[in-house]
């Protein structure tokens, strides 16, 4: 699911909902998260799909500004909202870092990974969203809802 | 997010309402856990019922002070979390580290 081929496959045609920005700092995270919270409630989407959409997206902003950007808040992270004629819900959030290898990260499941307090960002958003990948080496995540 | 401590019977009842996400609230949640623990209180319980979300490191926090609570002799413990706050500390696998109570009461007997 990480790999960039086929990623772009729902791409034609899409509405894109909300174009934002923020500086790489965790305070920003929220305003953010709540705009795009704000905007799948206009939307309609179920309160189940609302809470799956909402932690994916908080783990990707986290993600961009934790590990991408070092919480330089000179930095700056694009989230994108949109959606396709189907209904399903696109959000790509792209951060300026150096992109990182999605597939060393080790299931936070396993052996003492359990009692780690880090590394179950990337494991839940694949978890919450039906397709999940990785772009431009790691610095940007598409990811859909159905 | 909002973090009310009360001590009933030697244990800290920690009630938040909000969301359990990095930045400010994950911030003020470990003070406040780090506080209890300086004061030499292990016993820690936390109502979740007005936590709709708890991100990746809320879930770190409450992970890593389960393990300070039980070096000391305590444990920290959970209430009435939500149904999809149960459903994400399921999907990372770290539900069964927890005892989960239904009400705050349970909880602190259960510390006796």
């Amino acid at each position: 699911m990480e790999s960039g081929a086929g990623s772009r496959q729902h791409d034609h045609e899409l509405a894109e909902l909300l174009n934002l920005r923020m500086p790489a700092e965790s305070a920003s995270i929220a305003a953010i998260s709540d705009a795009i919270s704000g905007c799948l409630v206009r939307l309609d989407i179920p309160q189940e799909k609302q809470l799956e959409i909402g932690l994916a997206v908080q783990e990707a902003l986290s993600n961009a500004v934790v590990h991408g950007c070092k919480k330089d808040a000179s930095k700056e992270i694009h989230c994108r909202l949109q959606r396709d004629p189907q209904g399903r819900i696109a959000i790509i959030v792209t951060d300026p870092g150096p992109g990182f290898s999605p597939e060393l990260l080790s299931d936070p499941r396993h052996g003492e990974n359990v009692y780690a307090d880090h590394g179950r960002g990337v494991y839940l958003i694949r978890q919450l969203m039906d397709e999940v990948h990785f772009e431009n080496g790691g610095n940007e995540i598409r990811m859909w809802k159905y | 997010m909002d973090i009310n401590v009360r001590k009933r019977s030697q244990v800290q009842l920690i009630q938040l309402r909000g969301q359990l996400r990095l930045g400010a609230a994950v911030d003020e949640l470990r003070q406040t856990i780090a506080e209890s623990l300086g004061n030499g209180d292990a016993r820690i319980v936390i109502n979740l019922s007005e936590v709709p979300m708890i991100d990746s490191s809320g879930i770190g926090l409450l992970v890593g002070f389960l393990a300070s609570t039980k070096q000391r002799g305590g444990s920290l413990k959970l209430t009435q979390p939500s149904k999809f706050a149960v459903q994400t500390l399921r999907m990372v696998g770290v539900l069964n580290l927890f005892e989960v109570f239904d009400d705050d009461d349970a909880a602190v007997q259960s510390f006796a």
